[in-house]
């Protein structure tokens, strides 16, 4: 009983709240991740890095535009767009060259960019880290359980949905969409019937990508942009695909969700080990659902 | 190539390398004790992927439990360094066990997945319980018996144990077990179809795979005196995966000599630029691109096209 | 009998492949199993060997219940078969790979000390030679043709020693002389070897050549089982299968 009366207090469902907004930047990656694992099946490991370029990209956007409101709007925008050129690029390079080797090429070609992606952003940016001032717009807070609730925090919690919908939209209700789930099935008869697959699985790709730095723009704001925020991002999004069910976008929603509440509840009961917690959660999953909660598309 | 001249080979170069510190200075005992161990730790991974197939995509984990495994007993827990020399060995295969219990009901890229995860899981625990593991700093300056505590000793110790440690995973690779192993990595449903019981034997190749894993550890304690979380980070797994991958996968002694590159390349790279990873990172999708079977894989190849059809037994 | 399939069941995704299929096999019989492409042969057999978990109906071996039970343990109860698409491990020799077949037969793979060349040489070389593959022994078996890889396939089912041998089209894609010769090889091992052999076959003239009995199947239902003649002369199999034309007179 008592640790049912802990977990309704309000400062509690506060943090819930805070760790739930921050869920839906890992959502918004995660799909991302997932979309090309379902369709492409590669575990694709640059993809923490695409996140970390688009919140450095974020920065430099966001300051070329002098700051403010504007500048954050136009880093929203643009940001992920360039991180998708990006991976675009490399797709048409490098990746389109190999889909038919094993994945586990594929997997360490995906580590070997990831690689670079470090690198290069040492390279422009520097080591040191990054702030990306939030606009006035979304400054302040909004009593919440009679706790304040920061105003950026609802934005976020309005963007992931709006994202799942966009993406389910684009996944059941567009050819494209339709094309790219029947490749996931079966790429031979997808191939066989005169579709030009590799476009299909570069679009795919680059959806995925885009999502990446999308989730890094939305972050920039709250935390500090700096090297290596890749590296634990990624784990985490691995954990919440594998929960939903490789390669299904609302697994990935799910898996965010349940990710987001045991951490942040974790992080509350036991604050030097919270990070147990989400980890916990994947194995009960597991071991009852060995292939995630929601139908994986492999 | 017949699996004695692979032998041939490695006692070769061991005999090499046993008379290496006495003409060579001590920062390249130093390397090559580095590279034995690093080496072991490759050839350990691919135990389990070149020759199991199976996607053991953080194979740090061991390496790292080993290494804390006789760290801990030593400075925290204040036994003898010989028994913390075999406890890390033990803890890692316990944690392989238990790792690859969770994973190993799951397919190819889902185990991989899942084992990068739960390594993370391993690493977050060791970098935050500073009582205990001395988070993220690690434990330094850990203590050695006197007979490996010089740098001749620790030299030849990280030989000899590890010259043993190939030895053994060579043995048991040609073994029935070994045999096995490669057929299910060749085909599950037909390793299933003549009874052989898939997951038992690959837990048991996970499980001997992190025992080994967890000797090099051993050894890079007692090279280095000291053990770190990056350790067992999941990118210094894929760096192992890169040296299997570089050497020949296929091949028993790639990986020891995809970690001879790699180790060798950052210790010279390092000294000239800040951009080692860009380095490793370009080199990597060369591989991919142009050497998918590795460096010795390639060098097989063309020698198996070059010498008549009756040889092509093996190149193992 | 030696094996008895009672209503048994399969569906994939809401198809039913199997919708209660029933099988006899007597010790020392050869019994094909007909039916049109997607009649649910494959299947069956994947059920027997435990490749598939049944979700109904029954399989006994040899007067024991073995439904469900997984592919490592049907072959260790003497059951073993090759597969119609070929099914081998590619990266290793001819040699090689019937030796891990007589290796887990005589439940040795866990032996991790003992170098695989001093074991289980003479089983291997025996069965080679019986297949006629002992030439090819040391080849890489991913560069055999398709025909030997077929036989190889039948060669590794031996590897298991098994008292029932399951062909999945046991002479699919081979060339007329190779199927001249894989049929005798199969007649060897029952006169031989003493084997059960349970096969499919689209060919209908090696069906009525080797075999004693015959189950026809059709969209995952047994039509009828019994001897040659009885089932080439049964109407509904002409019906359903051989396309109501009258071969009852062939």
């Amino acid at each position: 009983m008592d640790i049912i009366s802990f977990i309704c207090s309000p400062g509690v469902l506060c943090q819930v709240l805070v760790g739930l907004s921050r869920t839906v930047i890992l959502f918004i990656v995660a799909s991302g991740l997932s979309l090309i694992l379902g369709v492409l099946r590669i575990p694709n490991i640059a993809h923490g890095s695409l996140y970390m370029i688009g919140a450095f990209l974020a920065f430099s956007v966001s300051k070329a535009f002098g700051g403010g409101i504007t500048g954050y709007w136009m880093a929203i925008l643009l940001a992920p767009l360039i991180v998708a050129a990006l991976s675009f690029i490399a797709e048409r390079a490098i990746f389109c060259r190999l889909y038919e080797r094993e994945h586990i090429m594929l997997f360490l070609l995906t580590f070997a960019f990831a690689l670079i992606f470090g690198d290069l952003v040492k390279l422009v940016w520097g080591a040191e880290y990054r702030t990306v001032s939030m606009p006035r717009f979304f400054q302040g807070s909004i009593p919440i359980f009679g706790l304040p609730f920061p105003i950026y925090n609802f934005f976020l919690l309005f963007m992931g949905p709006l994202v799942a919908i966009m993406l389910w939209v684009i996944v059941n209700k567009t050819k494209m969409g339709k094309i790219s789930r029947a490749a996931a099935v079966d790429r031979e008869m997808v191939g066989a019937v005169g579709i030009n697959v590799s476009m299909v699985f570069a679009t795919v790709f680059v959806i995925g990508c885009y999502l990446a730095g999308l989730g890094g723009a939305l972050v920039a704001p709250i935390v500090n942009v700096t090297l290596g925020m890749d590296h634990t991002l990624i784990i985490e999004a691995f954990l919440i695909v594998i929960m939903g069910g490789l390669g299904n976008i609302w697994g990935a929603l799910l898996g965010a969700l349940i990710f987001g509440v045991t951490q942040s509840l974790g992080i509350l009961i036991w604050p030097q080990f919270g990070i147990i917690f989400p980890y916990a959660a994947v194995i009960v999953v597991l071991s009852f659902r060995p292939t995630g909660l929601l139908r994986s598309t492999w | 190539m017949g699996a004695r001249k692979s032998i041939v080979a490695l006692l070769i170069i061991l005999a090499i390398l046993a008379i290496a510190p006495f003409g060579l200075p001590r920062f390249y005992t130093y390397l090559i004790a580095l590279i034995v161990t690093t080496g072991l730790l490759a050839t350990s991974l691919n135990f389990v992927l070149g020759f199991g197939g199976i996607y053991q995509f953080h194979h740090a984990v061991f390496y790292g439990a080993g290494a804390y495994g006789a760290a801990i007993m030593i400075v925290k827990l204040g036994y003898p360094a010989w028994l913390g020399f075999i406890t890390g060995p033990v803890v890692a295969a316990v944690l392989s066990f238990v790792i690859g219990l969770i994973c190993v009901r799951l397919s190819k890229l889902y185990f991989g997945m899942l084992q990068i995860s739960l390594g993370s899981l391993v690493w977050a625990i060791v970098y935050r319980w500073y009582g205990f593991t001395g988070g993220d700093d690690g434990i330094h300056g850990i203590p050695m018996p006197e007979l490996i505590g010089s740098p001749f000793g620790s030299y030849y110790f990280t030989l000899i144990v590890g010259g043993l440690s190939l030895l053994v995973m060579y043995r048991i690779l040609n073994s029935p077990f070994g045999s096995a192993l490669q057929g299910i990595r060749d085909n599950v449903v037909r390793s299933q179809a003549v009874g052989v019981s898939v997951r038992r034997h690959q837990l048991a190749a996970i499980v001997i795979a992190g025992f080994f894993g967890g000797v090099a550890g051993v050894l890079f304690v007692v090279v280095d005196n000291s053990v770190f979380p990056d350790m067992m980070f999941w990118t210094l797994s894929l760096e192992i995966t890169i040296m299997a991958l570089l050497g020949g996968w296929l091949t028993f002694l790639g990986p020891l000599l995809g970690a001879a590159v790699v180790v060798s390349l950052r210790t010279f790279v390092s000294g000239v630029t800040d951009y080692w990873t860009l380095v490793m990172g370009i080199l990597l999708v060369l591989v991919i691109l142009f050497l998918p079977e590795g460096l010795l894989g390639y060098v097989f190849e063309v020698w198996k096209r070059r010498t008549s059809e009756s040889s092509e037994v093996q190149q193992r | 009998m030696m094996l008895e399939v009672r209503g048994i069941q399969k569906s994939f995704a809401g198809f039913q492949a199997v919708n209660g299929a029933n099988l006899d096999v007597a010790e020392g019989e050869i019994v094909a199993v007909i039916g049109p492409n997607g009649a649910g042969k494959t299947t069956l057999f994947n059920l027997i060997t435990g490749i598939l978990t049944p979700d109904g109906g029954q399989v006994i071996f040899k007067g024991e219940d073995i439904t469900g039970l997984p592919a490592h343990r049907t072959c260790k109860k003497g059951i073993t078969r090759s597969f119609q698409v070929v099914n081998i491990f590619s990266r290793l020799t001819v040699f090689e790979n019937v030796r891990i077949a007589v290796l887990s037969q005589q439940g040795r793979t866990f032996n991790l000390f003992t170098p695989s060349k001093r074991l289980a040489t003479k089983e291997t070389a025996e069965i080679l030679e019986s297949v006629g593959l002992i030439r090819k022994k040391d080849s890489v078996c991913g560069a055999l043709s398709h025909g030997e890889q077929k036989v190889l396939e039948i060669a590794i089912a031996l590897g298991g020693k098994p008292e029932l041998l399951i062909l999945d089209e046991p002479t699919a894609g081979m060339s007329p002389e190779e199927t001249a010769r894989c049929i005798d090889l199969i007649k060897q091992l029952r006169t031989n070897m003493g084997l059960t052999i349970l096969f499919c076959e689209h060919d209908m003239e090696i069906v009525f050549g080797i075999a004693n009995r015959i189950m026809v199947m059709v969209r995952g239902v047994t039509i009828i089982q019994g001897a040659c003649d009885e089932v080439r002369c049964n109407q509904a199999v002409q019906d359903a299968y051989l396309g109501g034309s009258d071969v009852c007179s062939v």
